[in-house]
């Protein structure tokens, strides 16, 4: 049951030596808008902390900066957002240094996991939203590692190469419709571009929400990496022939295609205020949340 | 020549059967109903963005254009492998009707019928064009007969040897090497010469297939001016001939006139056998002769049609080599398309 949950926590310990959890729980702490006014304990500074935390006094004692933690005031919300659609079955782009792409499936369990785990962890609730074209689902907030692993289970589940194509916009539409309270949002998705409806809907949800958005890469298909395999089109159900594979210009002209894409939607979304990170791979995606997270928490700041 | 003339498969069922198995191949290999199997496959997502590129549209055009060519030589190649398979076959008949005319030309070789019979040779030359099945055959004779070729229907060797002969007469010098070679053999004794009942005998012996119903003819030349006595007198002679039912139609040098007699015995003999006479110089030319023989009565005898099947590999091996040879160039082309690609990539 715990299969999800496990296979996240083991992947972080990996990072462990580089600290990477506690940075990113730093960098997580660090967006939370409220801070508790109730003096908790002390703590080692990680990256991340905000520097008015930090216990000067303590930590002229122990030789270390320590900072403050509070209880925190009040709970928060993470609202996983992930699009279900059946694009997300493929595979996700490669990273810098991956011999083999992994599905995007398992990427978006893992990010959504990765940053479930850190509310978790911090006490705060998590919720989720998942749906595509045919149909849209909320969960209802609950904390725990239980809780949690259900709702990556759920994720995991909803998301099949058979499945309906994917929908952000109705996604969207629906976390505007029916999620009333405040939340952190966490939008996966795939998507290579941003809509002007789904810009429309972005803007009014930053108002209620504090949106971050990670965005999964897809395979090239022209890549040498799959020379040896079939691909099939997900969306289409056709396969992408080989002899169309191999052609070293049509690689080229593709990432160019991609990187525009990127570029223009990350612009796009820049102007709306909203932070967004691309995750290639799984290795990619703990680097991939630590920036976003401090992003986010930079872009707050001023 | 050939009556009728036909084009078959031998093996027609052999070249359906890999007509079909090609067909089915086809059908199986392009199954347009089946949608791609999902087992062993990876999925990408958003290929949309790759149909899009001006260089994908490139790389089908140029793959629709060489996989239809490629398609249509390899078809090209197993039909004409199917039509060698089946292998095509020209069946050809002739109806054989020979007519059953045998002619024996029998010259007198004497040196005062040099220049008749060149005549006579060069007038029956013309008439060799015209026959058909009928078998020819030249004997000379003065004091002795001697065949220059037997009855045979190989016009051209009958053409051949006739031409031969004018040539020897037509010098009309008795004494030329020509002359003298080609007569050889036909004056056994000085004082037995040109004797035409001896001529005649052995004319009417040189005809063969005794049993068969043939019509049988010769045509004699001579002048009628024996010197010496024979073995057969004219008048037995022609018994003999009128025996073995054979038509002699005699032609007589124009000198023969001088002598009554000679001439009354010569027309005699041919009349008796149901021959015509022509005294040459009377109305100048042998077409009375000719004009008998054609109205021979000719046999017809029946011989079973002559069949010959002639395998026909020419045009499978056409169309197999033309098939071939364009698959072998659209590779190479295909070949030469992706290395200018990389070189195109490379710079």
């Amino acid at each position: 049951m715990t299969a999800h949950l496990t296979r996240i926590k083991s992947r972080l310990s990996i990072h462990a030596h580089r600290k990477v959890r506690g940075l990113l729980e730093g960098e997580y702490a660090a967006i939370h808008a409220g801070r508790g006014i109730d003096f908790n304990d002390l703590r080692e500074y990680v990256r991340g902390d905000d520097v008015k935390d930090i216990d000067w006094k303590a930590s002229a004692r122990s030789r270390q900066l320590l900072v403050k933690r509070y209880v925190a005031e009040r709970k928060h919300t993470v609202l996983l957002c992930v699009s279900t659609g059946r694009s997300m079955a493929a595979l996700a782009g490669l990273g810098a240094d991956s011999a083999a792409p992994t599905s995007k499936r398992e990427l978006a369990v893992f990010v959504a996991g990765v940053t479930g785990y850190l509310a978790v962890q911090h006490g705060d609730v998590v919720g989720l939203v998942h749906g595509d074209a045919d149909r849209q689902h909320v969960s209802r907030p609950g904390s725990g590692e239980l809780h949690l692993e259900r709702l990556l289970g759920t994720v995991h589940e909803a998301i099949t190469p058979e499945g309906p194509p994917g929908d952000l916009t109705a996604l969207l539409r629906h976390v505007v419709r029916t999620v009333r309270r405040r939340t952190i949002l966490l939008v996966v998705t795939d998507e290579p571009a941003v809509t002007e409806e789904q810009a429309m809907l972005l803007r009014r949800l930053t108002a209620q929400h504090e949106v971050l958005i990670l965005t999964l890469g897809d395979l090239d298909p022209t890549t040498p990496v799959m020379a040896g395999r079939r691909l099939l089109d997900v969306d289409a159900g056709v396969e992408v022939p080989p002899w169309l594979r191999r052609d070293a210009r049509l690689h080229r002209e593709l990432a160019t295609l991609v990187a525009d894409e990127a570029q223009h939607m990350r612009r796009r979304l820049d102007q709306l205020g909203i932070v967004q990170e691309q995750v290639r791979d799984l290795d990619g995606a703990v680097i991939a949340i630590f920036r976003l997270l401090e992003r986010h928490r930079h872009a707050r700041r001023r | 020549m050939w009556d009728s003339d036909s084009t078959a498969f031998r093996w027609p069922w052999l070249a359906l059967g890999l007509a079909a198995l090609v067909l089915v191949l086809l059908v199986l290999w392009l199954r347009p109903w089946r949608r791609p199997s999902r087992a062993g496959a990876a999925y990408v997502a958003h290929a949309a963005r790759l149909r899009a590129l001006p260089r994908y549209r490139t790389l089908v055009r140029r793959q629709v254009v060489l996989g239809t060519c490629l398609t249509v030589a390899a078809l090209v190649a197993c039909s004409g492998a199917v039509v060698l398979a089946g292998r095509l076959q020209q069946r050809q008949t002739m109806t054989q009707e020979d007519r059953t005319r045998d002619i024996v030309l029998c010259l007198d070789a004497s040196g005062s019928m040099a220049e008749v019979d060149a005549h006579v040779l060069r007038e029956f030359r013309t008439i060799i064009s015209g026959l058909r099945g009928e078998r020819v055959g030249l004997t000379i004779w003065s004091g002795a007969a001697i065949s220059v070729f037997p009855l045979t229907d190989d016009y051209e060797y009958v053409i051949e040897q006739l031409s031969a002969a004018e040539k020897a007469f037509a010098s009309g010098d008795v004494y030329s090497d020509d002359y003298a070679i080609f007569t050889a053999g036909t004056v056994l004794d000085w004082d037995v010469q040109s004797q035409m009942g001896d001529g005649l005998a052995s004319c009417v012996q040189r005809f063969d297939h005794r049993d068969e119903e043939r019509s049988r003819a010769i045509v004699l030349a001579s002048d009628n001016e024996p010197i010496g006595t024979g073995i057969f007198s004219v008048p037995e002679a022609a018994d003999y001939a009128r025996e073995e039912k054979v038509v002699v139609h005699g032609i007589a040098a124009p000198k023969t006139a001088e002598r009554p007699a000679a001439v009354q015995e010569f027309e005699a003999a041919v009349g008796a056998t149901g021959g015509t006479f022509s005294l040459l110089g009377e109305d100048g030319s042998t077409r009375a002769v000719i004009d008998a023989i054609a109205d021979l009565d000719a046999k017809p005898i029946k011989r079973p049609p002559l069949v010959q099947v002639l395998d026909r590999p020419r045009l499978g091996t056409w169309l197999l080599g033309v098939g071939l040879v364009g698959m072998a160039l659209l590779w190479a082309a295909q070949g030469v398309l992706v290395v200018r690609d990389r070189r195109q990539e490379s710079l």
